[in-house]
């Protein structure tokens, strides 16, 4: 049924850059026996996810959606891709991509541009747009994304999906190709906020072969009926997150904070440390690393897109002082962040200052001017990456225009207990995630 | 003073087009006049947080 739905739905939406029907019809005749012979090997077992185009694949190319890696076929798995598989997923393929996860919108130079499905007009966020869409237009329950300042998060808000960036350490970067050593996080897109915890329970853990995995005990996220968030301390920041957001974005999450409050949990008013300058230490941080990892491609300009191709630049040009000063700032930041979990269990934001933007749109107006598109999209997410924090993006209303808006939760180093819970005692209050885009 | 971007670009022999160089350069100020003030509040004693780990049952 995924595969017939991508037959018919992805040549308007290209939401994949390569379907693998082959292996997984075999891997589903294979699930089938399995669960037949009664060998049911997790929640996952045969249902259809995919991954975004990142994630290496044994045998099956891998393009990071770009022209260098065009032709790059990996010898083995990424251990995103080895848990799915041992958990009994079934592969279906893997998605398009903003060009080498460098960017918001997916409109890929050289994989098409991904189709948003509540408006084709509209880029489904990025840089795992396909992932976003594909989950979206229901051709998938499950699509893994990497965020690196916000591409989990910003494709979940414009596509009307649940979307987790778990802490960094916590889901191993092995087998993905990276665009920035110290900034990449692994997570899934879903339907809901239990699929994501569900997806998380059999991603999470130690894995020797990261660098940075972390060997934090995993724990046992909320999966079961009647969640309670009673006394707990949501904190709706006073500064920052809420300035230059578009009304219709603004007035559903304070909405959904009074749905919190109608269930037991305590909103509290907080400031929060200096967002904007976090903000400017992650683009430092991420122009320095990601040249670093491309300069040896880049003899060949003609190979990038003129967006991607401007960021390398950018990076080029700044002094490796520049660097090092950005990571012992960022440092400073992680402690200042240490302090406000004293106060709450978590913040509720929005994901996103407005609604999905217009394919080829390069600025939004969310009423005090013009601001680039990609800086807007990014602003209440890339701090997140920078401090490594767990944050999930959830549904949590439409614009005037019909289109989805995107909340999210954000919690202390591991905490991904706690924004999951939040998530789904939220979603089971309300119903904006149950509604599907029509038209397609 | 505002940074001379092309002379960099010069100086590092990057090779990058004098057109594409100069569609950078809004976006570099900006980060200049963003990132600069930041650099002047670092404690002397702040170190980066960039992990490198000499003892071998540390390391992957």
């Amino acid at each position: 049924m995924a595969l017939d739905r991508i037959t018919r739905l992805d040549p308007k939406l290209k939401a994949f850059i390569t379907v693998m029907e082959e292996s997984a019809r075999a891997q589903a005749r294979q699930a089938d026996e399995e669960l037949a012979q009664g060998l049911d090997r997790s929640p996952l077992h045969g249902i259809p996810v995919a991954v975004k185009d990142v994630f290496s694949t044994q045998g099956v190319r891998t393009t990071c959606g770009s022209k260098v890696f065009a032709d790059f076929v990996p010898k083995g798995d990424a251990a995103v891709v080895e848990k799915l598989k041992a958990a009994g997923a079934i592969l279906i393929g893997k998605t398009n991509m903003h060009e080498l996860a460098y960017g918001i919108t997916s409109t890929n130079p050289h994989f098409g541009a991904v189709r948003n499905p509540w408006d084709l007009e509209r880029i489904p966020g990025g840089s795992s747009g396909g992932s976003g869409s594909a989950v979206a237009a229901d051709l998938v329950f499950i699509a893994m994304g990497s965020d690196t300042g916000g591409s989990i998060r910003i494709p979940a808000s414009f596509c009307g999906t649940v979307g987790l960036k778990p802490t960094f350490g916590r889901v191993s970067r092995y087998g993905v190709m990276p665009l920035d050593f110290s900034l990449d996080h692994m997570g899934p897109l879903t339907r809901s906020v239990r699929d994501a915890a569900l997806t998380l329970r059999v991603l999470a853990g130690f894995d020797p072969r990261d660098d940075t995995s972390s060997r934090h005990p995993v724990a046992d996220y909320p999966l079961g009926e009647n969640i309670s968030i009673r006394d707990l301390r949501i904190g709706l920041p006073e500064n920052f997150y809420f300035d230059r957001v578009e009304p219709a974005t603004a007035q559903a999450v304070r909405r959904i904070a009074e749905t919190a409050v109608t269930l037991g949990a305590r909103i509290i008013p907080i400031r929060v440390p200096d967002i904007s300058a976090i903000n400017t230490i992650g683009r430092i941080i991420l122009l320095s690393e990601a040249s670093a990892l491309m300069e040896r491609h880049l003899a060949h300009r003609e190979n990038f897109g003129t967006d991607v191709l401007a960021l390398l630049d950018q990076g080029r040009l700044l002094p490796a002082t520049d660097y090092v000063n950005a990571q012992r700032l960022r440092r400073l930041a992680q402690q200042e962040f240490q302090v406000l979990w004293r106060q709450v269990d978590c913040l509720l934001t929005p994901t996103t200052p407005t609604a999905a933007p217009k394919i080829g749109q390069t600025t939004v107006d969310t009423g005090d001017g013009a601001e680039d598109v990609r800086i807007a999209s990014t602003r209440l997410v890339r701090a997140i990456n920078v401090l490594g924090l767990p944050a999930l993006s959830m549904p949590c209303g439409f614009n005037g225009a019909g289109l989805p808006l995107g909340l999210q939760i954000i919690g202390p180093a591991f905490g991904e207990s706690v924004i999951l819970r939040v998530g789904a005692a939220l979603e089971d209050a309300t119903d904006h995630g149950a509604q599907k885009p029509g038209n397609l | 003073m505002p940074k001379n971007w092309k002379l960099i670009a010069a100086g590092l022999n990057l090779n990058i087009p004098e057109g594409d160089l100069e569609k950078l350069e809004r976006a570099l100020d900006g980060l200049e006049a963003t990132f600069r003030p930041l650099v002047e509040t670092i404690p002397h004693e702040t170190e980066p947080a960039i992990r490198f780990q000499c003892d071998p049952e540390q390391q992957p």
